[in-house]
């Protein structure tokens, strides 16, 4: 097995290698000359020439030692990501960032996943019923409403109109107190899709011979659904949960935006926003770091879950 | 079986739903405690985009600014109350000294004023303000290593101010420039004297740079003791001081207890006193113990926090504008029995429609433009986009400015005349040796509000047969493309910063092109010679009068047809006092009083109205 975890890991390095040149074409070729904007309007262009040499950005692109590609290899392998447009460096934004964000991702991904299948080994063992089909079109009707509108309705009525929950975040309320609404929200949102795909694969499994059997040789309702259909349908479920993960990272830009969570969500697409190519630069390195981290990570459980997959 | 099922996974996911519930009905049902003291006079504002520092080098963004003016002193303010608009000491001791050749400002500071208390004072008490202190202040913007975007206000205008930015290339790190290094133009005979000396006449200097928080006094030590760390930790000498700032979320000031003490006005209009305006008139400042920003970017979270009393005031969202207000323009009853206040006022704005001037179709074809400024109906455009709340921006001048004139719509510049437009065409085309080609509009953002705009200016110009193709592009993208004078036809405005618009009419000089302010890229030789002369002019009727005249140079040869200005409709709660609206000004906290009694009582009213 360690043979196998060091063989692919080895198979990351030119993944982030990849990685790497990709932010790097994109930002500093396609994505122009970020040294007008730092000079600040008004500036003339020698200032503009000024900055571009302060940067680094008037260094050869590739063929060089001191290149700027290769700064920007050393900077990443060393997870020093400078600073950012407003001279905070990147790192401490991301650390500060990312605990709001787990904050409110963990929770939302972690009861998301357990209603979820909960509610899916349910609606499986109950096919064709009438609650079946009920479940089906609240599934269906929960996907087709936009995000926003959930959070729209959840704050106006839930905080605003019957005051459940804080509008927004107040620095004397607590994160469990700020955070509530958003993640129920957060929750409800991702209902209609997981259970419709977790209810897909119960129904594979609940199809299957073995489960037959094991009703027929009398084993209990409960034995058969967790200790059997549960096990069997854990590779597609580990598939969509794990490689999740690394996502949770990112935040979420619209709740965040909505209830005032200081997150790594925000962060990212305000960095978009003002081309702060530190900061994205620095959070797709980290994103892909973790995907392909936890990429490792799913096929590990893949062998542990499931005595077919072997590491050979 | 099925008896089985019921009575277990459901059992959980009721549990777990439960459970938040649960959470929602605890966190909201208690109100939050609170660690305000029970009579704290306490601001409760909004930001709508993030502070990014608060240090003043890097202090021109209207966020950043919003909060560093309640903690940094210029030494010159614009009165609260006076208008037109006036100047008038803060740290100095009075106006400039300012000699015959206009070359030399000697500026006297006020004694007494102490920095806050920081960590990086021996013993953490607060020193005098020194002049050094203004010498030092302008000497990190000049410093290459910072990378200030407000360089661009000293850029060649202080005498060997340029020579020590070369000397800070030459320093391998922030560490080793040498700061007592003699600048000929920053020079302070004494602790309390400052002297500026100009490499040309900058008759703006008191007006836009001493009343700015880039020109802020800096301690040297909260510099080195900070480091690059100095964004945030800001020490000044004003009423306010950084209690907390959890970035990205909100920013808590509360009083400097070192404050000297500055004294509420005593004299202003003369509907002042009627407006209540002149009740806290000699009053010793700041009124308030506390304030406390929070960034909130919807629209929608910031309007029910003002509407539950938790913000004192509030822009009108686009979105909740028929809620707060009649097609009458009035207040409607509910706000009214909420005892919400409206205050309108022009802000010193103006948008525009530009040309790129350097575009082989549009440059050289005046007919063409003046076309195009004749098709657009812009009253309908600010009824359509801003229900109604803006002006016909007949010139470029924003109103308030002191150069604005306010009868420039006789000279039908923003007419919408179609029938004109269309008889200009026929011109345009001869010049163009045939058909028009279809032009680009290039619009700032990808949101409904851009794409509407560009269908309706799509609209207009197809009217009188013009093709356009309308991109909406995402903010950097288009300042890049405008940067690079890419565009063809580009949506943009500004908004004035001083009284003066020298501004304005410097983003026509030939000299100042892309990736200056002049992104129209307009170059017209009689009128640098006007710029020229008006940029090293003191004020005077004479100066206004070259304005105009430049003004009316631009509007003929037409590089952009100007849209609107904007009109501000603000809320705001009885209880927030002394609420004048300024716009020129950040440093207002000071000023601001919460009549604590009405906030208290709100909670009450709020029941009673549906």
């Amino acid at each position: 097995m360690i043979i196998y975890i060091i063989r692919r890991l080895l198979y990351t390095i030119p993944i982030v290698f990849g990685v790497l040149l990709l932010t790097f074409v994109l930002f500093t070729l396609v994505g122009g000359d970020i040294s007008i904007e730092i000079a600040g309007k008004g500036a003339s262009a020698a200032t503009i020439n000024e900055i571009r040499q302060e940067y680094g950005l008037n260094k050869p692109l590739f063929l060089s030692w001191d290149s700027q590609f290769v700064n920007h290899f050393k900077s990443a392998l060393t997870f020093d990501f400078g600073r950012a447009r407003d001279r905070e460096p990147v790192i401490d934004k991301i650390k500060r960032g990312a605990g709001p964000s787990l904050a409110l991702m963990v929770p939302i991904f972690v009861g998301t996943i357990i209603i979820s299948v909960s509610l899916a080994l349910i609606i499986a063992f109950l096919r064709g019923t009438v609650w079946d089909s009920l479940t089906v079109i609240i599934c269906v009707a929960g996907m087709s409403i936009p995000y926003l509108s959930f959070i729209l309705f959840g704050q106006y009525f839930l905080a605003y109109k019957w005051g459940l929950s804080p509008v927004f975040f107040s620095p004397d309320l607590s994160m469990a107190q700020y955070t509530a609404l958003p993640i129920l929200i957060g929750i409800v949102t991702g209902l209609g899709g997981e259970v419709r795909f977790y209810r897909t694969v119960m129904l594979d499994e609940m199809r299957s011979d073995y489960v037959r059997t094991a009703f027929a040789k009398g084993l209990s309702t409960r034995r058969v659904l967790f200790k059997h259909v549960l096990k069997n349908a854990m590779i597609p479920i580990i598939t969509r949960v794990v490689l999740a993960i690394p996502f949770l990272f990112l935040g979420s830009l619209l709740l965040e935006r909505f209830f005032g969570i200081p997150g790594l969500g925000y962060l990212m697409i305000e960095a978009i926003g003002s081309r702060d190519y530190f900061v994205i630069n620095a959070m797709t390195y980290i994103s892909a770091i973790l995907f392909v981290i936890f990429n490792v990570i799913t096929d590990i459980c893949y062998a542990w879950v499931d005595p077919r997959v072997s590491f050979d | 079986m099925t008896k089985n099922i019921s009575s277990n996974c459901p059992y959980n996911t009721a549990v777990l739903f439960g459970v938040l519930l649960l959470t929602l009905g605890l966190t909201g049902c208690s109100d939050s405690p609170s660690d305000e003291e029970p009579n704290e006079m306490v601001l409760q504002s909004t930001l709508n985009t993030k502070i990014k520092s608060l240090d003043p080098i890097s202090i021109r963004d209207v966020a950043s600014s919003q909060v560093a003016y309640q903690i940094f002193e210029t030494l010159y303010q614009y009165h609260f109350l006076k208008r037109p608009y006036e100047i008038e000491p803060l740290l100095a001791e009075g106006m400039p000294q300012i000699s015959d050749d206009n070359m030399t400002y000697t500026i006297k500071i006020k004694k007494g004023v102490l920095f806050q208390d920081d960590a990086c004072f021996p013993e953490g008490k607060g020193r005098e303000l020194k002049s050094w202190d203004f010498v030092y202040a302008i000497k990190r913007i000049a410093n290459i290593k910072n990378l200030s975007e407000n360089w661009a206000y000293l850029d060649n205008k202080i005498s060997g101010l340029d020579e020590f930015r070369e000397y800070t290339k030459s320093c391998k790190s922030e560490e080793k420039i040498d700061y007592s290094r003699e600048v000929e133009g920053l020079q302070t005979p004494d602790d309390y004297t400052l002297v500026i000396k100009l490499t040309k006449p900058w008759p703006q200097l008191v007006i836009s740079t001493l009343t700015n928080a880039a020109t802020s006094p800096v301690a040297e030590e909260a510099a080195v003791f900070y480091g690059k760390n100095i964004i945030s930790h800001p020490v000044g000498t004003g009423p306010f001081k950084l209690k907390k700032w959890q970035k990205g979320s909100y920013i808590e000031l509360v009083r400097n207890p070192n404050f000297r003490g500055e004294l509420y006005p005593s004299e202003g209009e003369s509907s002042d006193a009627e407006a209540g305006y002149l009740d806290d008139a000699g009053k010793p400042m700041p009124f308030i113990d506390k304030i406390v920003w929070t960034f909130i970017e919807e629209s929608q979270p910031a309007w029910f926090l003002f509407l539950q009393g938790k913000l004192d005031a509030k822009a009108i969202p686009k979105d909740n504008w028929d809620e707060a207000m009649t097609g009458a323009g009035e207040l409607t009853p509910k706000m009214k029995q909420l005892n919400i206040h409206l205050e309108t006022f022009i802000e010193p704005s103006t948008f525009w429609l530009g040309f790129n001037m350097e575009d082989p179709v549009l440059g050289k074809n005046k007919p063409l433009r003046r076309a195009i400024s004749y098709v657009i109906n812009r009253e309908k455009f600010i009824e359509l986009f801003f229900g109604g709340r803006g002006l016909v921006a007949h010139g470029f001048v924003a109103p308030l400015l002191d150069s604005y004139d306010p009868d420039i719509k006789r000279y039908g510049y923003a007419e919408y005349n179609p029938e004109k437009a269309r008889e200009l065409l026929k011109e345009a085309r001869e010049i163009n040796g045939g058909d028009i080609p279809e032009l680009k509009i290039t619009l700032p953002g990808t949101e409904t509000f851009y794409r509407q705009m560009g269908q309706l200016l799509r609209r207009y110009l197809n009217d009188v047969g013009i093709n356009v193709e309308v991109e909406c592009m995402d903010w950097p993208t288009y300042q890049e493309k405008v940067n690079t004078k890419s565009v063809q036809i580009f949506s943009a405005g500004v908004t004035a910063g001083t009284p003066d618009a020298e501004d304005f009419l410097a983003m026509f000089y030939s000299k100042k092109k892309s990736p200056g302010p002049n992104q129209f890229n307009y170059s017209n030789p009689e009128y640098d010679k006007l710029y020229e002369k008006i940029e090293v002019m003191p004020a005077s009727e004479e100066r206004i009068r070259l304005y105009r005249k430049m003004e009316l140079m631009v509007l003929d040869d037409c590089p952009a047809a100007f849209m609107n200005h904007r009109l501000a409709y603000v809320l705001r709660h009885d209880w927030y006092k002394n609420y004048k609206p300024h716009v020129f000004g950040y440093g207002l906290g000071k000023y601001r009083r919460i009549d604590m009694r009405k906030r208290a009582a709100y909670k009450e009213l709020l029941k009673t109205v549906k």
